[in-house]
């Protein structure tokens, strides 16, 4: 449900980069998302379109892109992806989700946690990097003035 | 175009401006108390009737969920990460999700944990938000500088111990804040002395205290005793500042002070 949070600080982002840039609208806004967000992109879509009302954001046709995660080992040279996370990611580091309950890893929220909740899967190091999939960024914009 | 480090730290800032006002409790030195004048002060000021918030950002020895036997869940909804109350404070901390996980995170991406972890926790309506810092002066302190410089109510309360090396080691964050044009609230002097019978034994000698707030042109807020019922209080659940009477005293008027040093802004 972290999708709320996001659109919203998207939205003032963008409302911030119109106003620097002198324009009045977005006729396109491309988002990239980290694929360890696992942004629920319908949940996402209807946040942004209701946070945007009202705003010079209201309108926007938005392009929702996912960015693949790639870990890889500093210690045994190991890599792997989001899938194998999935399989050892320990329901311990949890959030729940309200109104329903529902246990959500902390990753999703903070992907930058990486290192303390997880470890290679081939040498058990937490000492990995993370080269991408972890951030949300707005990859490509086109305004109208 | 803008990168999420971006996008969230204006998420983040904005979110802290939303608060009245802000008291970031650091000291340079470790180990002199930090956590436990921050988890004090915070409920010294809820005590007062203030709605405070208490955000632990000491990524790698978090403090505050342990000294206030904090068990709880963190949940989260429509408006992101949702504080644990306890003692009427709301309380947000990586510790609450890192539990007993080692947190190996460097540079960058600890800036980045903690701008997401701060962009996504909402406090709702808060009179007062207090930040426990770690040790030193690294990524979690420069991340706060970053964001309370340019806020009208915000100030730092700098704990420190009545020795030589804590002095010292305090002196340079005090200079930083300086440097950085960071708001001084004042001093803490912690671990300052104990009481047997009517005599005041100072194990840790004079100074640092008054010294650092003559030459730093603050003031010394408040001199805290050593008080070994305060590990007794945190083993038994209850909170450490309500340890002795002196103590809760002390922190009360260390918090009326806090408050009426920002009024004055
Ligand atoms: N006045 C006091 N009387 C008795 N015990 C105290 C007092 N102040 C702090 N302590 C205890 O000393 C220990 C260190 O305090 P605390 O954790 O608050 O320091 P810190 O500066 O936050 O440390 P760190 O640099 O690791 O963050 C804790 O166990 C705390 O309960
Ligand atoms: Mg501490």
């Amino acid at each position: 449900m972290h999708e709320w949070s996001l659109a919203e600080a998207v939205i003032n982002s963008l409302i911030r980069l119109a106003e620097d840039r002198g324009a009045t609208a977005f006729e396109e806004v491309e988002i990239t998302h980290g694929e360890i967000m696992e942004l629920d992109t319908l949940v996402f879509r209807t946040a942004f379109r209701e946070l945007s009302k009202g705003t010079l954001v209201e309108g926007t046709r938005l392009v929702l892109k996912e960015e693949k995660a790639k870990f890889k080992c500093n210690n045994c040279g190991a890599e792997w992806d989001f899938e194998t996370v999935e399989k050892i990611l320990s329901e311990e580091f949890s959030v729940i989700e309200e109104p329903s309950g529902t246990k959500e890893s902390a990753l999703h929220f903070l992907p930058n946690l990486a290192p303390a909740l997880l470890k290679c899967p081939s040498c058990k190091s937490r000492d990995f990097d993370l080269a991408s999939g972890k951030g949300l960024r707005i990859s490509k914009v086109v305004m109208r003035t | 175009m803008s990168e999420m480090s971006d996008i969230l730290f204006e998420e983040a800032r904005r979110r802290l401006s939303q608060v009245r006002n802000i008291v970031a409790v650091t000291a340079g030195k470790g180990g002199v108390g930090k956590s436990f004048v921050s988890t004090s002060l915070a409920l010294a000021l809820a005590e007062r009737g203030k709605k405070v918030g208490l955000l632990d950002l000491d990524v790698h020895g978090s403090s505050v969920p342990i000294m206030l036997g904090l068990k709880e869940e963190v949940r989260a909804g429509k408006e992101g990460f949702r504080p644990v109350r306890k003692h009427n404070v709301e309380i947000m901390s990586i510790g609450l999700l890192t539990k007993d996980s080692p947190v190996l995170i460097k540079g960058k991406d600890k800036m980045d944990l903690i701008t997401s972890l701060v962009a996504l926790t909402s406090w709702g309506n808060l009179d007062y938000l207090v930040i426990d810092l770690p040790p030193g002066t690294g990524d979690e302190v420069l991340w706060v500088i970053r964001v309370i410089r340019n806020l009208r109510s915000a100030g730092a309360l700098v704990v420190t111990m009545p020795s030589m090396l804590s002095r010292s080691v305090v002196r340079k964050s005090l200079r930083l804040l300086v440097d950085e044009g960071i708001r001084i609230l004042g001093l803490v002097e912690n671990m300052s002395y104990f009481k047997c019978g009517k005599e005041e034994i100072r194990p840790f000698g004079y100074g640092s205290g008054e010294d650092l707030a003559k030459e730093f042109k603050t003031r010394l807020l408040v001199r805290l005793p050593i008080e070994p019922r305060v590990e007794k209080a945190m083993d038994e659940g209850y909170p450490p500042y309500l340890a002795s009477n002196e103590l809760k005293t002390t922190f009360s008027s260390l918090a009326a002070a806090v408050e009426s040093l920002l009024q004055k802004a």
